[in-house]
């Protein structure tokens, strides 16, 4: 308890041992962590490129047509699996593994393993890509990976999942902080998930529907259980260790993990409402779907009311800057999809460009967010040294939050109107539906031209900060300079 | 809570340095300047949370008790009642363009002009308004049973295939037909359901696609003008004359 | 919450309530449906092989992007009327489909009868080789490279492609289907779902 006490209050000084323990946990991360967020950058570079290469596609059917490796229907998917295994999984393991054994305050032993899994996990999205490119891509959403590459995928996760639930099990005493709850659960579900989904869709397909079912299942749950949890362990992590006040309520940390842990599992059907299922597996998804209110306010509560009286600190630090701005946008993303699972409302915005920004906005506007706020945490820590640019750092900031913010309006307007056009009785032209889009859709290709820039500036920056570029600073790079001078935040 | 965690293991950080020992000299600033690992504070619940909470919940129970169509596998209604989703209150003279429209036109293309040399066109085509031998039957004919083979349409020669639409409703042909005929300039009469079902039985035996061979073989004959429509309200349907019950107009 | 058994059990427990709920026994009750019987014989009718091998050249291409393959129930959608199908696709609808192409996109039409609107081959070869040839301002891309651009030897071949505007071959050239081509027209040609099952609700009877 005197571990607890101690810690919740900042105004005391850290005993020097902390120090020292925390500088050696971090050295003993250095080369799994930059692993994973190198190769994480890496394939948010290449993954931009083709997401804004299938946006323009869009607007431009011909462009680039007569290669079958670069056709809409394989661009599109290898965006998709890049994204999500290539550079959020990469950065989220790299994230969630420094957290952890930060928490758990355990250094990381046998690294050379865990180097080795990051290899193996590359290895597999490398090969998983270039088989949908080339044809062999399965079409089941979230899992386009040809069978061939999953298993690859698989041993690298099973090294990495073990890693976290070993460095759990030899935890220091004291108290688990939430995002313990939430790493430890992450690194659980995911491979039950990846395996089950494996399993009855490409190694022993189900029949009919039942694909839709696991499909879904699987792919709501990737984001549910994978990406959100490691996505708020570290928003949990890094607004009250920044701000040096603890987070508002044990209590609602609790509600806030089991209610998620329960409801989200169920949400899958959503994505099928009107589709081939009995109408109790729809009816039991639009449920969960309504009670996630439940986890997402507790949540919202419980860091708005950490923030409170402290909101000032974003004008400074890019890690909390970039971590407040994706918790709120998984508030604002959650409650949208709570109210696009209702079945009237979800006749109009299913099958449109409406969906894809709904999912942008958690993907990129949540989970990405938070984990570049992480990054500009995690790194200095790393690597011994000083984000060398401020102004770049602000560049990347205002060019994914506008790029963001255009894509997403770009696309809930268009996908709006085109659900509009597409459920109205009396419009006979299908292309009518595809016409009063097609303006978004070239806007929202446009933001795909910002996104990949800031992705560009952050790519060297991040490159920078790997060669010790620039000149010894002392202090963190800040957005603007704290008003009184001696004002260190503790970024 | 209570800490009952497994012991330490001693070799994770084995005899730490006592505090005056430590030089920090050579850790990083941003070390350094870091706050204490996060942790938790004692604030309750607010109340309204845990109002809301129970209000979903209870919310969640009525509706999957509602709406669960008695968690059967084969019961694809949330209830049995909601089958229809009320009056089709499609406008009913959009028929035949709604017809035309869902697959006529990717051949026939929405101006009516068709493909060059691929599909030929209904604007102004002898075949749709009818000529010397080409009669109202015969167009009929080609909706129900399809059309093949080289067809000169308005001087340009065409040699594809056109389905036969036999899985159509008789108005739907109607509709479709007296579409076409009044729509991109073309001045036809329309057609009536009554006509389509007459030459649907009279051509029940075609299994092929007509050539025009085979079509310029069957008499012509021309579709009887349909009844005007007697303007009646909405709720009661007229009997016409000779017995056939009317569309009631809206 | 802070013993890792405790935290463990918890954690798998809740989660195996969906894995129960939502995929195995669905998997149990859905997992092995058998086709229907009608007079024209088996409902959902089997497939071809080429029809069966166009799955896979369906799947290569990312058509589940753009297109659906479901006609929502009349209750919530206005599917039925905008002429996506007679009736609601049901689970058994599916059976024959491995895997399942429902798809979440309608940047195209949805197919899942789309061989009750279009059942000529010829147009759709030409809709795959160039589809604003046939659809003018459609989105969709040219799927030129399941088709062969070869010389016509003496009599053009029974299964060109007629084609016009910019990618028409040049003269004496003829443009004819690939095998994937053709399977895949052929699983395009499989997709009609006009026969009834008992399971599916009655659509609504159109007002004349």
């Amino acid at each position: 308890m005197s571990d607890l006490l101690r810690s919740l209050d900042p105004g005391t000084p850290s005993d020097p041992r902390s120090y020292v323990e925390r500088a050696e946990i971090d050295a003993s991360l250095r080369g799994p962590v930059l692993l994973f967020f190198c190769s994480g950058i890496a394939w948010l570079l290449l993954g931009s490129l083709l997401g804004t290469l299938a946006a323009f596609k869009m607007s431009f059917p011909h462009l680039l047509d007569s290669a079958d490796w670069l056709t809409f229907g394989r661009v599109r998917p290898a965006h998709l699996n890049i994204m999500i295994y290539g550079w959020a999984s990469s950065v989220g393991i790299g994230v969630g593994i420094w957290l952890m054994a930060r928490l758990c305050r355990v250094a990381l032993r046998h690294r050379g393993l865990l180097m080795g899994a990051g290899v193996v996990w590359n290895l597999g999205v490398l090969i998983g890509t270039v088989g949908i490119l080339a044809g062999q891509s399965r079409s089941i959403e979230w899992l386009e990976f040809p069978g061939w590459a999953t298993p690859v995928l698989f041993l690298g996760y099973a090294l990495i999942g073990v890693w976290g639930v070993i460095m759990f099990r030899f935890r220091r005493p004291g108290h688990v902080y939430v995002s313990q709850w939430y790493l430890l659960a992450a690194f659980l579900w995911f491979p039950w998930l990846y395996a089950t989904a494996n399993t009855l869709l490409i190694w022993q397909p189900v029949q009919g529907s039942v694909v839709g079912a696991v499909n879904w299942w699987y792919g709501h749950n990737v984001l549910g259980l994978w990406f959100t949890p490691i996505g708020l362990a570290s928003a949990y992590y890094m607004i009250p260790k920044v701000i040096g006040r603890p987070i508002h309520s044990y209590y609602l940390s609790i509600l806030g993990f089991w209610s998620l842990a329960f409801f989200y599992s169920w949400n899958g059907m959503h994505h099928l409402i009107g589709g081939p299922f009995p109408a109790w597996m729809i009816s039991a998804s639009v449920v969960a779907s309504i009670m996630m209110f439940i986890p997402v306010l507790t949540v919202a509560i419980n860091h708005h009311s950490t923030m409170r009286g402290h909101f000032h600190y974003l004008k400074w630090s890019p890690t909390l800057r970039f971590t407040v701005v994706g918790a709120m946008t998984y508030t604002l993303v959650s409650l949208q999809g709570s109210l696009m699972a209702i079945p009237s409302l979800n006749n109009l915005t299913h099958f449109t460009d409406y969906t894809i920004g709904h999912a942008h906005l958690g993907l990129y506007g949540f989970f990405t967010m938070t984990m570049f706020g992480a990054m500009y945490y995690i790194v200095p820590r790393l690597v011994g040294w000083e984000w060398p640019s401020a102004t770049m750092i602000r560049w990347h900031f205002w060019l994914a939050t506008s790029g963001i913010a255009i894509m997403v309006a770009s696309l809930t307007l268009g996908g709006f109107l085109q659900g509009l056009e597409l459920n109205d009785p009396e419009v006979l032209d299908f292309l009518s539906s595809v016409r009063v889009v097609a303006p978004f859709r070239f806007i929202r290709a446009c933001s795909g031209i910002l996104l990949s820039a800031a992705h560009l500036v952050f790519a060297v920056l991040f490159i920078r900060m790997l060669l010790r570029h620039g000149v010894r600073q002392v202090g963190p790079a800040l957005f603007s300079a704290p008003e009184k001078p001696g004002d260190l935040p503790a970024v | 809570m209570s800490d009952d965690t497994p012991p330490p293991d001693p070799k994770a950080f084995a005899d730490p340095p006592q505090p005056e020992e430590i030089d920090l000299s050579r850790t990083h600033g941003s070390i350094l300047r870091e706050h204490n690992e996060p942790a938790e504070g004692r604030e309750s619940v607010p109340l309204w949370l845990v109002g809301l909470i129970m209000a979903l919940v209870f919310w969640g129970g009525l509706y999957l008790a509602y709406y669960s169509g008695g968690f059967r596998a084969d019961a694809f209604l949330p209830r049995k009642d909601m089958t229809g989703g009320g009056d089709d209150l499609r406008d009913p003279s959009m028929l035949g363009k709604r017809v035309f429209m869902q697959s006529c036109v990717l051949c026939h293309q929405a101006d009516g002009l068709g493909i060059p040399r691929v599909y030929p066109p209904l604007a102004g085509s002898e075949w749709v308004l009818g000529n010397e031998w080409r009669g109202d039957n015969h167009l009929v004919a080609i909706v129900l049973r399809g059309l093949q083979g080289p067809v000169e349409v308005r001087g340009t020669v065409f040699n594809n295939a056109m389905p036969g639409w036999a899985r159509l409703r008789d108005d739907e042909v109607a509709a479709v037909l007296s579409y076409i005929r009044s729509e991109w300039g073309n001045t036809g009469a329309p057609i009536s359901a009554e006509f389509v079902k007459t030459v649907r039985e009279q051509t029940a035996q075609r299994e092929t696609p007509w050539s025009p061979g085979e079509l310029q073989a069957i008499a012509r004959t021309v579709a009887p003008p349909p009844t005007p429509e007697p303007t009646v309200s909405p709720a009661a349907p007229s009997v016409a004359p000779e017995g056939v019950i009317q569309k009631a107009r809206r | 919450m802070n013993r890792l058994p405790l935290l463990f059990v918890g954690i798998l427990l809740v989660f195996s309530t969906s894995w129960i709920g939502l995929v195995a026994y669905p998997y149990l009750n859905l997992g092995h449906l058998a086709p229907g019987t009608s007079s024209d014989g088996l409902v959902p009718p089997p497939m071809t092989a080429s029809a069966i091998a166009g799955e896979h050249v369906y799947a290569a291409n990312g058509c589940i992007y753009c297109h659906s393959q479901q006609v929502r129930p009349a209750w919530l959608s206005t599917d039925i009327q905008k002429g996506l199908g007679p009736r609601q696709t049901v689970a058994r609808d599916y059976i024959r489909q491995s895997p399942t192409f429902l798809g979440t996109m309608r940047s195209g039409p949805d197919l899942s009868n789309i061989a009750l609107r279009q059942p000529l081959p010829g147009w759709h070869y030409q809709h795959l080789y160039e589809p604003d040839m046939v659809t003018a301002g459609s989105i969709m891309p040219s799927f030129r490279f399941l088709f062969r651009v070869q010389p016509v030897q003496g009599q053009p071949s029974l299964e060109a492609v007629t084609v016009r505007g910019p990618h028409a071959p040049p003269s004496g050239y003829e443009v004819v289907p690939t095998q994937d081509a053709r399977d895949l027209v052929a699983y395009l040609l499989s997709l009609k779902h006009d026969y009834p099952l008992p399971e599916a609700p009655e659509p609504p009877k159109a007002k004349k």
